[in-house]
């Protein structure tokens, strides 16, 4: 099988990446200047250039990696047209399991949640990327490709593609796009969803580039026009230190590991973010719980007050 | 290897340029606390189910205290072109000089505030002597 001298895509994407968020900007300047920051934009872009750094120093053992699981492979497919178009839609499952995992596992959060601790949504978070990929090994969820057989410089190549799919998608300066295409595709109005800390949308759209995944597996919300985002993480950083934002929540694995006791201690890395052994703090679902209890209430006094107006009102004592 | 650098140094200066540009544009803007109604909705947003009873905010619009029912105290401040809250404990450290009420959560990256409550900071840095463990 010849093996194609394949491009790195990012490389050719960065110039279109920083010509979208001047304009992006530029709107911002005219419709809604609260939508940057400055100093957010330079800790998210200083995000991207240290995961690319990070990139550099641990490609030789994804590629170590990456070759080891090809040598299992269950079959060689090769470089085909069709071969790619599979390759793309088995990786973006792949994408899903890794995103969803990423929310609900908090050793994949520490990496994670990088992308996630900015308070604003616009082209500089996209590209608020991880430094700690690599340690959290995230990298486990594109290996069942390999071992079906897709060469490992394809799947790096998808991969990217995919990335470069969902830079777009984080801004607000696009609303809605034709049904059919929300239906499928994940679009900007899809992924909000996914970065906001309103209790409805906590944990939903981990999709990347097919929205279907969501749909399928039960994970999709539709954004509601009359509720504003509110974006960032439910504990908010506080802070534009580069560092701290880096790696707090790996601080926080540590320090709760250290004073769990012993029976607990796994708990504080595989268990979702938020848990705790005695409950002290609040994990996305217990939030959205409470939520969720509010709004039957809510909905049961004002169809009690429909139907009888007079009873549903307070009554002085 | 020297590309690489050269790769490395033009997305240094592509960065830079455009955090300057967010800066000349003025983006961000000048966000304060307009009144109770907003503080109590910050609140809300910071820990869902904070419901404020009681509220007081700086004079500048920086910053606000909240109680609520349950007597937990919350301060709100702002942060770039957004607002973060925390609930406050018994790390916290308050100082007060006159009308001046500074308060830092005990939580180092968080920093402190410094608020303008005029009249009311005695009253609510005595407050603060009752926060939860």
């Amino acid at each position: 099988m010849t093996i194609p001298n394949l491009p790195n895509p990012i490389d050719y994407a960065v110039p279109g990446f920083i010509l979208l968020i001047i304009i992006e900007m530029i709107w911002a300047k005219r419709r809604a200047p609260e939508k940057y920051e400055p100093k957010d934009t330079l800790t998210s872009l200083a995000f991207g250039m240290g995961s690319t750094v990070a990139g550099l120093f641990v490609a030789s053992g994804v590629i170590a990696v990456s070759l080891w699981a090809y040598d299992f492979r269950l079959m060689t497919i090769p470089f085909a047209w069709w071969a790619w178009i599979i390759c793309f839609f088995i990786d973006d499952l792949a994408y899903y399991a890794f995103h969803r995992s990423a929310h609900r596992v908090r050793w994949f959060w520490a990496s994670h949640v990088n992308h996630h601790s900015s308070q604003h949504y616009n082209l500089s978070t996209a590209l608020r990327q991880t430094w700690t990929g690599f340690f959290a090994i995230s990298f486990i969820f594109r290996v069942p490709l390999l071992f079906l057989g897709f060469h490992p410089a394809m799947v790096a190549f998808i991969g990217a593609v995919n990335l470069i799919y969902q830079f777009w998608i984080h801004t607000e300066a696009i609303d809605r796009f034709p049904r059919w295409f929300e239906a499928v595709m994940n679009t900007p109005s899809h992924h909000r969803v996914h970065h906001a800390t309103n209790p409805r949308y906590l944990d939903r759209n981990y999709a990347g580039v097919f929205i279907i995944w969501d749909r399928m597996f039960g994970t999709f919300t539709q954004e509601v026009k009359d509720e504003p985002i509110r974006y960032g993480i439910v504990k908010q950083l506080g802070t534009f230190n580069l560092l701290w934002s880096v790696f707090h929540e790996w601080v926080g694995i540590a320090q709760d590991v250290w004073t769990a006791p012993w029976r607990h201690k796994l708990g504080y890395i595989w268990r979702q973010p938020g848990w705790t052994h005695d409950g002290s703090r609040e994990t996305s679902d217990t939030i959205r719980e409470r939520w969720q209890e509010e709004q039957a209430w809510k909905s049961s006094t004002s169809s009690s007050s429909a139907a009888d107006p007079v009873a549903a009102q307070p009554q002085a004592g | 290897m020297i590309a690489v650098i050269a790769q490395l140094g033009v997305s240094l200066l592509s960065i830079l340029a455009l955090a300057w540009l967010a800066k000349l544009l003025n983006l961000g803007g000048d966000l304060r606390i307009r009144d109770e109604d907003h503080a109590r909705a910050l609140a809300q947003e910071a820990v869902y189910g904070f419901v404020a009873t009681d509220i007081v905010i700086d004079r500048a619009g920086m910053g606000a205290l909240l109680k609520d029912a349950q007597g937990r105290q919350m301060l709100l401040r702002r942060h770039g072109a957004a607002f973060v809250g925390r609930l406050l404990d018994r790390r916290l450290e308050a100082r007060l000089d006159q009308n001046f009420l500074t308060i830092g959560t005990g939580e180092k990256t968080f920093g402190s505030i410094t608020l303008n409550l005029g009249d009311a900071a005695q009253y609510w840095a005595a407050g603060l002597r009752h926060v939860p463990a």
